[in-house]
């Protein structure tokens, strides 16, 4: 029976891997192997952040022989990634997936269901929790002069680590379903809360640097005090360097943690998953509404499944948030920035516009609403295929939406950038038309990535919103074309002057904005009319 | 109002409907009897245009499906048999929505909306997310939605699973109701004793092949309905 669910969940949670939901056909090897290896290169390119780091770290800790604080500290920062991957996703899976009823309805304890839940969770925590430890582990072997049990201990303190990033996912999401099952604009809650914990972990992002540089000026103070106040933490780090009793003391608190946490969670379980409160009936008022165009009406529906979904906004959506804060940030700190930028890039100040372009565009390119939403139709498909509109108004209406969401923030963007940094009126000129063509460009290329991978057949809609090829390959590769772009320049750069490198960037989206808008119109329209 | 010519649908190997004809007039209600799997729902989606054919023609209102499918659209309602709505909408944005896509006005939605929701007694619950309604009310919904636009072809599969034996008759009556105006139906049902008191004719279809179709009487002569199927199925 545990087996069998346990089966279902790592099948639902790895189906993308194996199955391809556009034909409903099992992956080749080859694709499979495609697969693997594009999601690899993803994670390789985020560790290696992590992976310098590391070396920023291990080098000083280890020659002020106090190695065991910089397991510690890289074990932290995992967890942290790894809660902060993982939280939404509990929420989502144990709370709200479709199939809670079916299973409930089953002769299944629900506390079952709850451990095939949370081993999917623990997967998803482990995936986020490497990133780090694995960079962090391959320092920690080179610098630290570990033992051979401490090199089998560290290697099985990552799986340890990943039951306490549980309990604290299931925690935070716990609570988070406590909430919702009490309120009425349970989105609204879920954005705010989950906005707050963004806010939270972005602060300490920001504040990593000064914290690294701070741990090293009083790497002895803070050695002294985690024995003295963190001392699981000390045995975290004595258990890497071979210390038996510190990794069973430090197996022992986790799964003290998670045995308690685990309580909690099989006693509620069953109560929160069957809770629908919801709201008080509203009852209906007839008034007359205005009739508007079917353009219209597509864009509205677009909008409403948009701002209907926590996980869809703070996903697709969060560079909106990101451009806004961005916007306020240059206005008040921006000046700063102004400063610094010529001293930071003395006798190469024509790059600043380029730099300026290249770091709003990072931004913009956070928003990926236009990726997930051919998938996100699912089982409603059969609306639009049967009404009188042809498939390119539908996909019109979800790039519309991408834009309309994207392209107004990103301007107010541009603008405070362009009132702080003042730069000439041919740099604005190109920068806000590189901009747009970006953005237009990102949004037809979610759009193309996901009518080339639909999934329609998803249980839980985090699957195509966070664990989707389009999603994920939208994201980065807005970035890869930045990183890309920025490589050219080096090598075009001395040629064509910033403007004139500017222009063929432009040119560039330009093309690829027209080349992806024929393909959606023609043979994307002819793929959504066929799901 | 709806021809369907040699329709061939395959899935892989497996022929899921085999040169299928049947011809639906104005002011008729054509029931549509099969096994589970014998190829109803294959062959009403493509009529729909949300199902892509091998071969064949089908025409509504004079035009194809696969030449004109918007033309053919915009004169027919499709209500499956599991109507999955957008339950991030309200009963009454959903409507809306649908009302514009079609381009009723807001005098005929507004009377429309209120005359078959308190027929179907759903008007107190329009303002509710759908996402609140039971299987029933969301397939009260879908009718309305079906209505709103007055369409000249309705194609519904299984339209009577999950409604009340009210509304169940209500929709029957207005089933009548429309095709005396001049539209027409085309239903698949499993239930034959409605199929048998509401057609005009039928078509009984087996491993996606026409068996039998015709008028109520020509189909099943002295017998019922129910007696014809069974004889049919049993024949291998």
């Amino acid at each position: 029976m545990t087996k069998a669910i346990l089966k279902k969940q790592l099948m639902e949670s790895f189906s993308w891997l194996y199955f391809n939901r556009k034909n409903g056909k099992k992956r080749t090897i080859k694709g499979i192997i495609g697969y693997v290896a594009l999601y690899l290169l993803l994670f390789g390119m985020l560790g290696y952040i992590f992976y310098m780091m590391a070396i920023a770290l291990a080098e000083p800790l280890c020659e002020a022989g106090i190695g065991w604080l910089y397991f510690v500290l890289m074990s932290l920062v995992a967890v942290v990634l790894g809660v902060f991957g993982s939280v939404f996703n509990t929420y989502a899976s144990l709370y709200q997936p479709k199939d809670n009823d079916l299973l409930l309805s089953m002769p299944l304890p629900a506390s079952r269901i709850l451990l095939a839940r949370l081993a999917g969770v623990y997967l998803m925590g482990l995936m986020y929790e490497l990133i780090v430890m694995i960079p962090a582990l391959l320092v920690w072997f080179m610098v630290g002069r570990v033992s051979a049990v401490g090199v089998i201990l560290s290697l099985l303190l990552p799986f340890v680590l990943s039951l306490f990033i549980l309990s604290l996912s299931c925690a935070l999401g716990w609570v988070v379903a406590l909430i919702s099952a009490h309120v009425k604009n349970k989105s609204a809650v879920t954005v705010a809360l989950s906005l707050a914990f963004f806010a939270a972990y972005y602060y300490f992002y920001m504040k990593a640097y000064n914290m690294l540089l701070g741990v090293l000026n009083k790497a002895s103070e803070i050695a002294a005090g985690v024995k003295s106040y963190g001392y699981p933490l000390y045995q975290l780090g004595r258990a890497a360097q071979g210390s038996f009793f510190g990794f069973l003391f430090v197996t022992a608190v986790i799964v003290g943690i998670f045995a308690l946490v685990w309580l909690v969670l099989s006693r509620s379980f069953f109560k929160m998953a069957t809770m629908q409160k919801g709201a008080a009936k509203v009852k209906y008022r007839e008034r007359m509404v205005k009739r508007q165009s079917t353009d219209y009406a597509l864009l509205v529906k677009e909008l409403k499944r948009f701002t209907a979904s926590a996980n869809y906004m703070l996903n697709c959506g969060l560079g909106i948030l990101f451009m806004l804060i961005a916007s306020v940030a240059l206005l008040w700190k921006g000046r700063v920035l102004a400063e610094v930028l010529p001293l930071l890039y003395e006798g190469a100040e024509e790059i600043i516009p380029l730099i300026l372009a290249a770091a709003l565009c990072m931004i913009v390119s956070m928003n990926d609403v236009s990726a997930p939403s051919v998938s996100l139709e699912g089982k409603n498909i059969w609306i639009l295929q049967s009404f009188p509109v042809s498939a390119w108004q539908v996909l019109r209406a979800k790039l519309r939406m991408h834009l309309m969401l994207t392209l107004p923030p990103a301007v107010i963007m541009t603008v405070c950038a362009f009132i702080v940094l003042k730069p000439t009126v041919g740099e604005m000129m190109f920068i806000f038309l590189l901009l747009v063509l970006f953005t237009l460009t990102m949004a037809q290329l979610g759009l193309f990535l996901n009518l080339k991978t639909p999934n329609l057949k998803w249980t839980n809609e985090i699957v195509p919103i966070k664990q989707s090829f389009s999603v994920t390959v939208t994201l980065f590769g807005g970035w890869g074309i930045i990183i890309v772009c920025g490589g050219l320049y080096f090598l075009l750069g001395k040629y064509v002057g910033t403007l004139g490198f500017m222009a063929l960037i432009c040119l560039f989206l330009a093309v690829a904005s027209v080349i992806l808008r024929w393909w959606i119109k023609t043979k994307g329209a002819r793929i959504f009319a066929a799901l | 109002m709806l021809q369907i010519n040699h329709l061939v649908k395959t899935y892989g190997d497996k022929k899921a409907v085999d040169d299928l004809s049947l011809h639906i007039q104005p002011g008729e209600i054509y029931g549509f009897i099969g096994h589970n799997g014998a190829g109803k729902t294959t062959t009403i989606k493509s009529c729909c245009g949300i199902l892509q054919f091998d071969s064949g023609e089908i025409l509504i209102d004079g035009k194809s499906i696969t030449k004109d499918p918007l033309g053919c659209k915009s004169v027919l309602a499709y209500i499956p048999d599991n109507p999955d709505l957008y339950e991030f909408m309200s009963g009454i944005q959903f409507l809306n929505f649908v009302a514009d896509i079609f381009g009723v006005s807001a005098a005929d939605r507004q009377e429309r909306i209120r005359r078959y929701g308190d027929m179907l007694e759903l008007t107190d619950d329009m303002a509710q997310p759908i996402s609140a309604y039971s299987h029933g009310m969301k397939q009260k919904l879908a009718v309305i939605s079906a209505l709103i636009h007055t369409p000249k072809l309705i194609i519904m599969d299984e339209p009577f699973v999950g409604l009340d034996p009210k509304a169940s008759h209500l929709l029957k009556r207005l089933m009548r109701q429309i095709c005396d105006e001049g539209g027409a139906i085309f239903f698949s049902t499993h239930v034959l004793e409605v199929a048998e008191k509401l057609c005009d004719k039928v078509a009984i279809i087996k491993g996606g092949k026409l068996m039998r179709s015709g008028t109520m009487e020509e189909v099943k002569g002295d017998t019922s309905l129910e007696e014809v199927f069974l004889e049919l199925e049993e024949d291998k």
